[in-house]
C-alpha cells in the first residue's frame, strides 16, 4: 500500500526549505553567529516565562489542543535555552462519518534553544531559530458504538482503553520576538516537526499526539507566545 | 519585519489546514491460492469444478461469499472482523453436476486497527489456524497469516483433490 503525497505534504516540503533557506540566509548574513559578542552587557540577562495562545485557542475553537508555559533563559541575548511544559487534550466525540471517539490527556515537555540571529543581539526586538527535542507518554481511549459485521451481522464492539503510547519528536523552528512595553513582549514561531520514534499501541496509530499535533498532518506548527520578562 | 510577518501569517494558515488521509486500498480480506504438489514442490493449480462459497450469518440464513467460480486459480474471501472463528461452507460442482461440500473453519486473533477519526473501523487479523472436511479438499494450509490492507499478500494455499 503506498500513499500518494497530499497538497498539504508537498507544501510543508517547500515551506521547510524556504525556512532553511532563511535561517541559512540569515545565520550567513550574521558576524560572528557562533561566538558570543564581547561587550560590556552581562553574560545572564534573565527569564522569561511564557504561554502560547494558539494551543489554548484550538482547545477552545475544536476537539484537541494544548495548554502550554515556557521558562527561557536569557543569555547574553544571543543563547536562549528553554524548556516548554504543557498539557495535550484531545476529546474527539461520535464523528459525524466514522462514529469513532477519541480521548487523551497527557502531559509533554519540550526542551532546547533558541539563537538570536539577529546582527544586533541586544535590539529591542529578535529574530530566532532554534531546535527542540519533545516527549510525552499519553493513553488513548477509541471506542466505537457496536455496528454489525457487514458479512456475518454479528455485533462488532471496536476500541481500546488507556493504550499506553509514546513519542518523541525533534523540531526546528524560526521566529520572532517583539518587545511590546516593559518587560512585555510576544512572539511568533513557525515550526517544522518530525517524530523520531513513536509507540502507537495495539492499534499501530493513534490521532492526536499531546504537543505535537495530528500525527500525519503536523509536521508544520506555529506558536504565538505571550512573554514576561524576570 | 513585515515580510516576516507576512511569512508567518501565510505559514500561520497552511498550518491550519487539515486534510484526510485515509488510505485508498482500506479493504481486509483474505486472499486463496489454489496449489498442488509437483515432486513435493507446491505450484498454482486450476481448479476445474465449479465454485461456490458460503456462510451463515448470525440470524441463521446463509449467504454466498463467491458464486460459480470457474477455471479458479485464485479467491479473494471476506474475514469476520471480530469473531474468533469462521465457517465457510464450499461446494464444488462436477461437469456431471455432482456436489461435494466441505466445512473449513478459520481462527484467528482480530486486532482493532485505528488510522483516524476520519477513517473507519477496521480490523486486521492474525490467522492462527485452519482446517477442514476432505471431500474436495485435500488440504489447506496458511502461507501468510497476517491480513491487513495489503491486497498482494497470499494467506491461504488450499489443494483440491485431483479425482473427483
Amino acid at each position: 500500500m503506498t500513499r500518494q503525497p497530499t497538497i498539504f505534504t508537498s507544501i510543508s516540503r517547500l515551506l521547510v526549505s524556504l525556512l532553511f533557506l532563511a535561517v541559512a540566509t540569515s545565520a550567513a548574513q550574521a558576524q560572528s553567529f557562533w561566538k558570543f559578542q564581547s561587550d560590556s552587557i552581562p553574560f545572564f540577562r534573565g527569564f522569561a516565562v511564557s504561554a502560547d495562545l494558539v494551543g489554548l485557542a484550538q482547545m477552545q475553537l475544536s476537539d484537541y489542543g494544548q495548554y502550554e508555559a515556557a521558562l527561557r533563559l536569557n543569555l547574553h541575548d544571543q543563547y536562549f535555552p528553554i524548556v516548554e511544559v504543557g498539557i495535550g487534550r484531545a476529546n474527539h466525540q461520535k464523528d459525524e462519518v466514522t462514529g469513532i471517539s477519541y480521548k487523551t490527556s497527557a502531559p509533554y515537555f519540550r526542551v532546547g534553544v533558541d539563537v538570536n540571529i539577529m546582527k544586533n543581539k541586544h535590539a529591542p526586538n529578535r529574530i530566532f531559530a532554534g531546535l527542540r527535542y519533545g516527549y510525552t507518554s499519553y493513553k488513548v481511549d477509541v471506542d466505537r458504538e457496536p455496528f454489525p459485521d457487514p458479512t456475518w451481522q454479528w455485533d462488532v464492539f471496536y476500541g481500546v482503553k488507556d493504550e499506553p503510547c509514546s513519542q518523541q519528536w525533534a523540531e526546528i523552528l524560526f521566529g520572532i520576538d517583539a518587545k511590546i512595553m516593559g518587560p512585555l513582549h510576544l512572539g511568533w514561531s513557525a515550526r517544522y516537526r518530525n517524530r523520531l520514534s513513536h509507540k502507537d499501541g495495539r492499534m499501530e496509530k493513534t490521532w492526536y499526539v499531546p504537543g505535537y499535533g495530528i500525527q500525519d498532518t503536523s509536521s508544520l506548527g506555529v506558536t504565538f507566545n505571550v512573554i514576561i520578562d524576570i | 519585519m513585515r515580510r516576516l510577518l507576512l511569512s508567518l501569517s501565510i505559514t500561520s494558515c497552511l498550518a491550519a489546514c487539515s486534510s484526510i488521509d485515509c488510505p485508498v486500498q482500506n479493504k481486509v480480506s483474505v486472499n486463496y491460492s489454489v496449489c498442488q504438489y509437483d515432486n513435493g514442490k507446491e505450484v498454482a493449480d486450476t481448479l476445474t469444478d465449479t465454485l461456490y462459497i458460503w456462510t451463515r450469518r448470525k440470524d441463521g440464513t446463509d449467504t454466498l461469499l463467491l458464486n460459480r467460480g470457474v477455471n479458479t486459480r485464485s479467491f479473494t474471501l471476506p474475514v469476520s472482523y471480530s469473531h474468533p472463528e469462521d465457517v465457510l461452507i464450499f461446494a464444488t460442482t462436477n461437469t456431471n453436476n455432482d456436489m461435494t461440500l466441505d466445512t473449513v473453519w478459520i481462527n484467528k486473533e482480530d486486532i482493532p486497527h485505528f488510522e483516524s477519526v476520519d477513517c473507519g473501523a477496521r480490523y486486521f487479523h492474525n490467522l492462527t489456524a485452519v482446517r477442514s472436511t476432505h471431500s474436495a479438499i485435500d488440504t489447506i494450509i496458511i502461507n501468510n497469516p497476517s491480513v491487513t490492507y495489503d491486497e498482494t499478500a497470499d494467506h491461504l494455499h488450499i489443494h483440491f483433490k485431483t479425482s473427483r
